[in-house]
Order: C-alpha cells, then sequence, then structure tokens
C-alpha cells in the first residue's frame, strides 16, 4: 500500500518536468486522482475490515462502531483527511484542466505547474510526514479507541468534505492568476475560466460552516451555533475574500478596473486557505478544535510563506502590465458600490484575522499572552456588517458609471420607505431591545424589497416580450440571466441568514433552574415540568434523561427529553432535545446539565427559546440553490464568453 | 455635484481603519492569557482583571449550581479551585486541560457564564477542517 502512494507521489512529482507537454500533464493528474483513489480505497478497506495494525484505524475506529461512521472516519483523521485533500486536489486539476484543452493556450501550462506544485506539497505530506499507513507501534491492538462521540453525527459526515472542496477548489482560481502574471496576459481573460471554480469554492465553504455551524447546534449543546473559534473563523476567512472577489471580478470584466485589486484578492483567498488548514492542524492557538500539535504545522506555514513570497513577488513585477482601462468616475454608481463591498469584506476579513493572530502578536510584541473573545468579532461584523448589508441592496440596482440623483430617488423610493415602515413597527412590536438588532431587520427588509422589485421588473419584461404565464416568465427570466438572478437568490439567503442570526442572537431568551420533581420552569410563554429522570441502556453507553412536559398556555404541548451520555470510555455526551416550530421558525431548545446524585429525581436544566433560527438553516438551502443556479453550465453564456474572449484577445493584440 | 472618486475611496478606507484602531484603543479588548501559576503570582496584573486562565482539572463534579473543581498548572504544582455556572462541554472531565475566562474574588476563580472549553489531549482530530 506504501508503494502505490509512493508511486502517486512519484507521478506528481514528474508532472513538473513535463509541464510542456500539456497532454502528458494532463494525464499525469489523471493518473494521480487514479492513485489518490487507490489510496483511499486502500484505507477504506483498511477501516472496514478493522484492520488495527494500521495506526489510524487502531485510534479512530472500534468494533462497535456503525458502519456509516466506519467510513466517514476517514477525514476524522488528519492522515485520512490529507488523502481526502489530495483527491479533491488533483480531481480539481484534472477537471479544469480537461475544461481548457481548447482554451487558454499560453496560460495552461503554468496552470498545470502551479497546480503542480501545490499537489507535490500535499503529496509530500501524506508519504512523509503524516503517512496514512503508518502502523501502530508495539502489539496489534484488539480493538480500536473508538471514534469520539461528538462526531457520530451525520453532519460531521459531509461537513469537513464540504470544507475541503472549498479549500482546495480556491487553488485553481490562484492557479489561473499566478499563470496569467507569469506569462504577462494579465488581461481579463483569466476571470473568465476561473469565476466558476470560485463559486464551487465559495459555496463549498459556506454549505461547509453551515454544516458545521447545525452539528454545533444539534450535537455539542451550548445552544449556539457560531462560537467565533479560531477553527470557524479560519473558514469564514477566505468565504469573505471570495464574496469579495466574486464581486469585484464583475467589475474587472465589465469595465476593466481593479485588475491589481483582483490579484489581490485571489491571493489572499488561497493564502486564507492555507492558513486555515495551518490553523486547523498546528495548535498555535488556543481553539476546541486544534488538539493535536501536530507536525503538520511547521511545513504548513512555510508553504504558506513560500506561496505569499512568490504571488506578491511575482505581482510586483508584472504591476506595470495590470494597469486599468478605466478610472472610477463617480462614487455614486455601481463600480464604486462594488469596490466599498470590496474594502468592508476584506475589512471584516482582517479584524477576524487580527483577533485570531491576536495572542501570537500579544505574545512576540509584549511578552504576555492574551486573547480577544466574542465581544470582539460582535462588535466588527456589526460596524462592518450592517453597511455591507446596505450595499447589498444599493448594488444591484444603481447604473454603471454614475447614477444621477434623480434616478437613485426613483429606484429606491419603494425600498427606503417600506424599509423606513418595517423599522417603525419593529420598534412598536418591541425590537427596540437592540438597536443593532432593529437596524439589521429594517435592512433585511430593505434589500427583500430591491430584490422583490428586480423580480418583479424583470418578470413582467419577460412576459410583454415573450408572453406566456407569469411563473413561466420568471422561471425563462432565471433561466436566461443565470448569474444574475442567482446571484439574487444568494442575496436572499444572506437577509434569510441574517434575520436568523439577529433574531437567535440578539433576542434569545435563557433560563437556568434547578427543578425537583414536578416543579416547572417558566420561559417566554413555555411552562417545562420536571415529570421524572428515566435511564436507558445503549450499545457503548448509558443515557440519563429528563422528561420534561411542555405546556402552552395551561395546555399540554409536547414533550422534551434532554439527556446525557456516560460512555463505557469514561466521556460524558450531552443529548440536547430541540423542539422546533416550522412556522415561527422558533426553537424550544433544552440542555440536561445534571441529574442530582441523592436520588431525588432533581434536575439542572437549561432552556433557551431562540427565535427564528430556523431561518439559518433554511438559508442554507436557499444559498446551495441559488449557487446552484449561477454555476449551472449554460450553453448560452459559454457562446457569450467565447464572443467577449475573442474580442478581449482582439484588444489585448491591437 | 459629486466630490472626487479617489478622495473618497480613500476616506472611506480610512475611516475603517480608524473604526479599527478607536476600537482597540478604547477596549483593549484582548483578557490576558495565564497559567495557574501566573494567576497565583499575579503575573502582569492577572489576579486583579478579567483573564483567560488554562490549567488541567483534578477534581470535577459536573453537578452542583454553580459548579465547583479544581484546576492544577501544566508545569508546576500550584492548584486555584474554580466556581463555573453554564454549560459544560461533554470532555469535560478530570485530567482534562481546560480554559476557562473569569477573575479571582478572595482565591476563588470566578467563572464567566458559558466560558468552559475543554481542549482534548487524546490523538484526535475534530475533522472540522
Amino acid at each position: 500500500m506504501l508503494a502505490v502512494y509512493a508511486t502517486a507521489g512519484g507521478v506528481m512529482a514528474g508532472l513538473r518536468r513535463d509541464r510542456r507537454t500539456m497532454r502528458s500533464a494532463q494525464n499525469a493528474f489523471a493518473a494521480a486522482v487514479v492513485s489518490a483513489l487507490v489510496a483511499i480505497a486502500a484505507l477504506e478497506y483498511g477501516l472496514v475490515t478493522h484492520d488495527f495494525s494500521l495506526s489510524v484505524v487502531a485510534e479512530h475506529t472500534s468494533r462497535k462502531l456503525p458502519l456509516i461512521y466506519t467510513i466517514t472516519s476517514l477525514w476524522a483523521s488528519q492522515e485520512g483527511s490529507l488523502l481526502l485533500w489530495l483527491l479533491v486536489l488533483t480531481g480539481a486539476a484534472t477537471i479544469a484542466l480537461h475544461q481548457n484543452r481548447h482554451r487558454n493556450r499560453e496560460l495552461m501550462p503554468w496552470v498545470a505547474a502551479v497546480m503542480g506544485a501545490i499537489t507535490v506539497f500535499f503529496a509530500g505530506m501524506a508519504s512523509f510526514v503524516s503517512s496514512p499507513f503508518a502502523h501502530v507501534a508495539g502489539a496489534v491492538p484488539r480493538d480500536g479507541t473508538g471514534l469520539d462521540p461528538s462526531l457520530q453525527n451525520i453532519y460531521m459526515a459531509a461537513h469537513p468534505p464540504m470544507l475541503y472542496l472549498g479549500y482546495v477548489s480556491m487553488s485553481v482560481p490562484f492557479a489561473f492568476a499566478m499563470a496569467s502574471l507569469i506569462t504577462g496576459r494579465a488581461d481579463a481573460r483569466w476571470l473568465v475560466s476561473v469565476r466558476r471554480w470560485t463559486l464551487v469554492s465559495w459555496t463549498g465553504l459556506g454549505i461547509g460552516m453551515l454544516l458545521g455551524a447545525h452539528w454545533a447546534y444539534v450535537e455539542i449543546g451550548w445552544g449556539g451555533y457560531w462560537a467565533w473559534d479560531p477553527v470557524e473563523s479560519a473558514a469564514l476567512m477566505p468565504w469573505l475574500a471570495a464574496t469579495a472577489f466574486l464581486h469585484s471580478i464583475m467589475v474587472q470584466e465589465k469595465k476593466g478596473m481593479l485588475n491589481v485589486w483582483n490579484m489581490v484578492l485571489v491571493i489572499a483567498a488561497f493564502a486564507l486557505c492555507l492558513f486555515g488548514d495551518f490553523l486547523t492542524r498546528s495548535g498555535v492557538v488556543q481553539s476546541v478544535h486544534s488538539f493535536v500539535q501536530s507536525a503538520v504545522g511547521p511545513y504548513l506555514l512555510a508553504f504558506l510563506a513560500a506561496v505569499l513570497a512568490f504571488s506578491v513577488g511575482l505581482l510586483i513585477v508584472r504591476l506595470p502590465t495590470l494597469r486599468a482601462d478605466h478610472k472610477l468616475e463617480s462614487v455614486i454608481s455601481r463600480e464604486a458600490t462594488f469596490l466599498f463591498n470590496n474594502l468592508l469584506l476584506l475589512a471584516l476579513a482582517f479584524a477576524i484575522l487580527w483577533g485570531v493572530v491576536f495572542p501570537i502578536l500579544s505574545e512576540a510584541v509584549r511578552g504576555v499572552r492574551a486573547t480577544v473573545a466574542a465581544p470582539y468579532y460582535d462588535f466588527f461584523l456589526v460596524i462592518f456588517g450592517l453597511p455591507l448589508l446596505a450595499l447589498t441592496g444599493i448594488g444591484p440596482l444603481i447604473a454603471w458609471r454614475r447614477a444621477s440623483p434623480r434616478s437613485l430617488w426613483r429606484m429606491f423610493r419603494w425600498p427606503v420607505i417600506s424599509a423606513l415602515a418595517g423599522a417603525v413597527l419593529l420598534w412598536l412590536a418591541g425590537f427596540g431591545s437592540s438597536p443593532a438588532g432593529l437596524t439589521a431587520l429594517s435592512l433585511c427588509v430593505f434589500v427583500t424589497v430591491t430584490i422583490a422589485i428586480e423580480f418583479a421588473r424583470g418578470t413582467s419584461a419577460r412576459r410583454a416580450l415573450a408572453g406566456g404565464s407569469w411563473p413561466r416568465a420568471l422561471l425563462d427570466l432565471i433561466n436566461r440571466n443565470r448569474r444574475r438572478y442567482g446571484g439574487y437568490v444568494v442575496h436572499l439567503s444572506i437577509v434569510l441568514l441574517v434575520v436568523g442570526v439577529t433574531a437567535s442572537s440578539a433576542y434569545s431568551t435563557v433560563r437556568e433552574a434547578h427543578l425537583a420533581p414536578h416543579q416547572s420552569l417558566r420561559i417566554d410563554g413555555y411552562t417545562l415540568r420536571n415529570d421524572g429522570v428515566f435511564q436507558r441502556k445503549g450499545p457503548n453507553y448509558t443515557l440519563d434523561f429528563v422528561r420534561l412536559t411542555v405546556l402552552r398556555n395551561g395546555r399540554p404541548d409536547g414533550v422534551l427529553n434532554p439527556g446525557q451520555r456516560q460512555y463505557d470510555t469514561g466521556q460524558v455526551g450531552n443529548e440536547v432535545d430541540i423542539r422546533s416550530s416550522y412556522a415561527t421558525a422558533t426553537d424550544l431548545y433544552s440542555i440536561l446539565q445534571g441529574v442530582d446524585n441523592n436520588g431525588s429525581g432533581g434536575v439542572s436544566v437549561k432552556v433557551l427559546v431562540n427565535p427564528a433560527v430556523g431561518l439559518v438553516w433554511l438559508a442554507g438551502i436557499v444559498f446551495a440553490l441559488g449557487a446552484l443556479i449561477t454555476i449551472w453550465p449554460d450553453p448560452r453564456e459559454a457562446r457569450q464568453l467565447a464572443r467577449r474572449y475573442g474580442e478581449l484577445l482582439a484588444r489585448s493584440e491591437a | 455635484m459629486s466630490p472626487r472618486p479617489r478622495l473618497v475611496v480613500a476616506l472611506v478606507v480610512g475611516s475603517l481603519l480608524a473604526v479599527f484602531l478607536a476600537y482597540q484603543a478604547l477596549f483593549n479588548s484582548g483578557t490576558l492569557l495565564v497559567s495557574v501559576a501566573q494567576l497565583r503570582s499575579d503575573t502582569d496584573g492577572a489576579a486583579q482583571k478579567q483573564v483567560t486562565l488554562t490549567g488541567t482539572v483534578v477534581r470535577a463534579s459536573r453537578n452542583g449550581s454553580p459548579m465547583r473543581f479544581v484546576l492544577r498548572d501544566e508545569s508546576s504544582r500550584q492548584t486555584v479551585p474554580v466556581s463555573y455556572r453554564g454549560s459544560v462541554p461533554d470532555a469535560f472531565q478530570t485530567s482534562r486541560r481546560v480554559i476557562v475566562t473569569g477573575r479571582l474574588e478572595h482565591g476563588v476563580f470566578v467563572a464567566k457564564p458559558d466560558t468552559l472549553l475543554t481542549k482534548c489531549p487524546s490523538k484526535y482530530t475534530s475533522g472540522g477542517s
């Protein structure tokens, strides 16, 4: 098995020398995919057949573990996840090279070279530093130590691969950007090829984060879903940079501006992806996730430094070729809105980055270790996020180049009026308790109305042109302008996300209480009564749970059974019980904090009412839908791209 | 009527920086990260203000509100009692390394609710990349 693996590394290394012969490079990547697959299959075989002589298998699974989690424990270990990483990386390279086999002839060899270099690094890590096929020292154990109970969850099975997809596919835009710089062909052509890859990466990161958040919400059991842990921030930062990039490439495509800026963004996004991987694996910052002081850390840091030095150096050398075709004419224009959106996104990413590295910096500079906590991040999320939300509404409607005040008024009178009306209504309804929350919700009204207007206008225009029913015209409209209307759908999901996050964080209610038998606690119109403590035996744990009868207005309204698992290994696992209302998207969330030792049947419980938290998960589904609309291949768009590509070629040769 | 775009962009960048610096200056948001020994010896005034404490759990009981446990320094034998209320991570148990935020009051480290985090010493990675 080790031999199979070494061959894979060899093929990848050989590829570097072969970069002139493109076909061979392409085949080399395809071969690399096959070897990564073989390696994964071999490891999976070891996992499923309980080959405990392999340390990965012994340390992450046990005989009692259900099959599905035995399979997914591949990416619970660092070694296995490196293999998965390699598979995605080589797969992405193969697809990218195949897609562009008739295009970008000057760029592609360099794209292959950059992708090859990245692959060689990660393959080297998997072969020499953190080999997945290492054997356990000493005697082969009879049984493995098992997978951590909190990872035995279906969301955990899907969350890491999504994030890997996001982290890894960012290397394709990076490779194209580098190729474009190396060849000195710094026009907008590379952007055309990478937009979809950036979207894939960005979607993967977005969905990955939401899956992780949902997992934390139902499994970890503190009543929330986001804790500004450095590792969570690690995925958020490249996502923010990619969001900025996706917006600013539109400006470069349409107006030939922001060329240097786009290069900076793509480098930043890729570097942040590597940094995210480094944070997770190095244990350099205090985090609930960074469990392992791993050998991989220093190598990753060195690789990150090399990538940054190389790409920034190249950018500086090629700076003269990146002159913009146009200048910003007015601050009241779509270009300017996009630029401000970029600045805010990067400012937010920078503030988060500062927070993450703050402990390291403060130790280096002041000799004191210090950390920042959630209020720091929340402050910047509000102060940079709210203007960003406002721009989400303004950007799509405002004219390119220069907008007149009169047209602004015509465009924005209804959104502004409805946002103000919404603010007054919300204030009367008692939402004034959190000014930031009130502002966020009013801005959500503003953005929603602008999007609704765009859809209504487009649909009626389409109907006037082609006739037919309204739904038909709407579908037609989306189908014909996937980028634009898919983008609006994504904006809509951001609105849902903001409403969900705002409501569930600014307006949630928490009660903690000790309940003797038949005693009850009141929270937000609900009454919860302790109706007894029970015990149940599971395959590898004992579950203690309390039966809480929920009463609403004196009438029974369901039962909550929060519990605690005592695993045979001595670990404890919270089993929260959540009751979701689909009508209001509000969750009644219950946590069992402890059962009295004296057998009196008393319990300590914590109960939260999280309003609108369901919208956060709904936002994930809408986000995926919108992203899919924009990613889906479109022959019409392909023709347009071909034409634009021709124009760009003509312009660059003129 | 419209001012020069370059100027406005520069002003926006400037104001974003200003917000950032103002926050750093006004709130001095970082809390000190100290070990049990540093807390005991009042390094950098750690015993006088709110700090984030790291240590190893020696005596743990999940019951009682506030729940009480003892943290030991990782490189010496010094200990400090901790009083904590709020949610307890699944992995919390004796000999685990934890971090918790609070302040020392009359010899007891009174933790802020819901700030307890565990670090897992076993060879196990989160999977959450």
